[in-house]
Parts: structure tokens; sequence; C-alpha cells
């Protein structure tokens, strides 16, 4: 939408090779921040991941730990 | 109940960081840096959150040298390891803006450096906890190392103030800053969607660290009867 409001100056002011060279810079600023953006999710997801293991594991040592102890009371 | 308020502030979080994507994505580019500068609205609020977090480790740190009790202990952990991986979040956003206005992924100036090391003396923080099996002792030094590092955290705040930098200058709380007011409360309330996000991590970290501790306290029970 804001791309689109630039163009008629920009079409008034530059020659058509600066118009290519400003929309390729602004192709690239979008994807850079997308670029950025998915990284710090990426991040973030990953943490989460990594507590989810984490919640796991603690789950297998709950069950270990009743196993062990009902062995033991058996006993 | 505890679990009730958590998935309430994981709602709130959640619809608040989408009302925030989509007012960031209708902002307009800014004038010289274009759409990039939009990183803006994740990289600042990311370390604002880091911060927080830093500061909050470093009380409960002498909370838990002061009282021994591990409750500190275990919030310090978890308030780290969030805080971790919302600096790692910020760094890398910065890492692609530079990229875009420097040129550069990465330049040796002391805010980029200072706020690396920070990085990796939490992650040692982390890494010295693996290492001491022991618990009144690892929860002791850890302390100890936690206080050693906050010492860097001013550094990273300040070191726009104090050095010249290839970093830019201080744009908020600033007389040279110039940054409009809408854009500013957009800012703010990005901070705040990740700040509710870091507490939500941070909680649901410490539920974690705490069934771990009564793990190993019934584990130790058992091999001693």
């Amino acid at each position: 939408m804001h791309l689109i409001a630039h163009l008629p100056l920009l079409w008034a002011q530059a020659s058509p090779e600066d118009v290519v060279l400003e929309m390729a810079r602004l192709q690239r600023n979008f994807q850079f921040l997308s670029y950025g953006f998915a990284a710090a999710w990426t991040i973030l997801t990953l943490f989460v991941l990594m507590m989810v293991g984490r919640e796991r594991k603690l789950k297998r040592q709950i069950t270990s730990l009743k196993a062990m102890l009902e062995e033991r009371q058996k006993k | 109940m505890r679990e009730k308020l958590l998935y309430g502030a994981g709602l709130a979080a959640f619809l608040l960081l989408a009302r925030n994507i989509l007012v960031i994505a209708d902002l307009p580019g800014e004038a010289a840096q274009g759409a990039i500068f939009k990183i803006i609205f994740f990289h600042v609020p990311a370390a604002w959150t880091a911060m927080v977090a830093a500061t909050a480790a470093l009380t409960l740190s002498i909370l838990f040298l002061k009282t021994k009790d591990f409750r500190y202990d275990a919030a310090a952990v978890a308030v780290t390891e969030v805080g971790l991986a919302f600096l790692a979040a910020n760094l890398v956003t910065g890492s692609i803006w530079g990229r875009v206005i420097w040129g550069i992924w990465w330049t040796w100036d002391v805010r980029l450096t200072s706020a690396l090391v920070c990085w990796l003396l939490y992650a040692g923080y982390l890494m010295l906890r693996h290492a001491i099996e022991e618990p009144t002792q690892r929860a002791t030094f850890a302390a100890v190392f936690s206080i050693f590092a906050f010492i860097d955290v001013p550094i990273v705040i300040f070191s726009i103030r104090w050095f010249r930098t290839q970093h830019p200058g201080p744009v908020f709380l600033s007389s040279t800053g110039s940054f409009p007011h809408d854009w500013t409360m957009v800012l703010l309330w990005n901070w705040v969607a990740l700040m509710l996000l870091a507490s939500i991590l941070g909680a649901i970290r410490l539920g974690q660290e705490e069934t771990q501790r009564e793990i190993d306290y019934v584990r130790r029970m058992a091999h001693a009867l």
C-alpha cells in the first residue's frame, strides 16, 4: 500500500533503473525483516520445545520412582 | 489454580502479540531505513525483558545467599534460562538488522560485545549448575556467579552512553532521541506482551525445577531407607 503510494513520486524524480533499484532495496528490507522475526520466534520455540522435553523427562523420572518405591514396599 | 492462571495469561499473551503484529504490520516504513526498522519492535523489548530477568536473577541470588531458601535458587535458574532465550533473540535480530543497515552481520563494538559477553556469562551460570552435584554447594556457587555476572548488565545498558559505538545511541528516555509517541506506545505494548510471555515461561520452568527437587529428595530418601 505504502509502496504504491510512493510510485508516482519515484517515476517523476528518478530513472527507471533507480525505480528498479529502489524496488530491490525494499524487497530486501522485507526479506530481512521476515528473517529477523522468524529467527526470534524460532529461538523462543526451541526454548519451549526444550521445556516440553524436560517435562517428559520429569514424568519418566516420576514413573520410575513410583515403580522403585512399589518394589521396595513389596519386599 | 496455578494451571488456570497460566492458561489465562497464555491466552492474554497470545491475543496481545497477535494484536501487536497487526499494528506493526500496518505501520509505515521508517524514512531512512524502510521496513527493516520495524524489527526494533521485537529487538528492543526482547533486550529489556532479558535485562529484567537478569535483575530478577540478581535479586533472587542475593535472597538465596541471605536465607538459604532453595525456592529462591529455583526461581533464579528459571528466570536466568528465560532471560537467556530473550537475549539470544535480541542478539540474532540485532545481527540481521545490522546486516541490512551496516552491511555486516557483526562488529566488536562495546554494546554488541558486552551483550554477547552477558549471554556467555549466563550460559556459563547454567553450565556451572550442571557441573556441581551437591545441591547446597551448587546453589551457593551459582548465586555468587549470578551476582558476578550481573556486573556486565549496566555495561550493556549504558555502553551506548559511555562510549562511541557503531550501535545507535539512546532513542528512549533521552533528550537526543526522536522516537514518535505512537510508535513508542506500540513498542511498550509489545514489551508488555513479551514480559507476559517471559513470566509464563518462567513460571512453567519454576514448576519443573520444584518438581525435579522433589524427585531428587524422594530418591535420596528411598536410597537411604
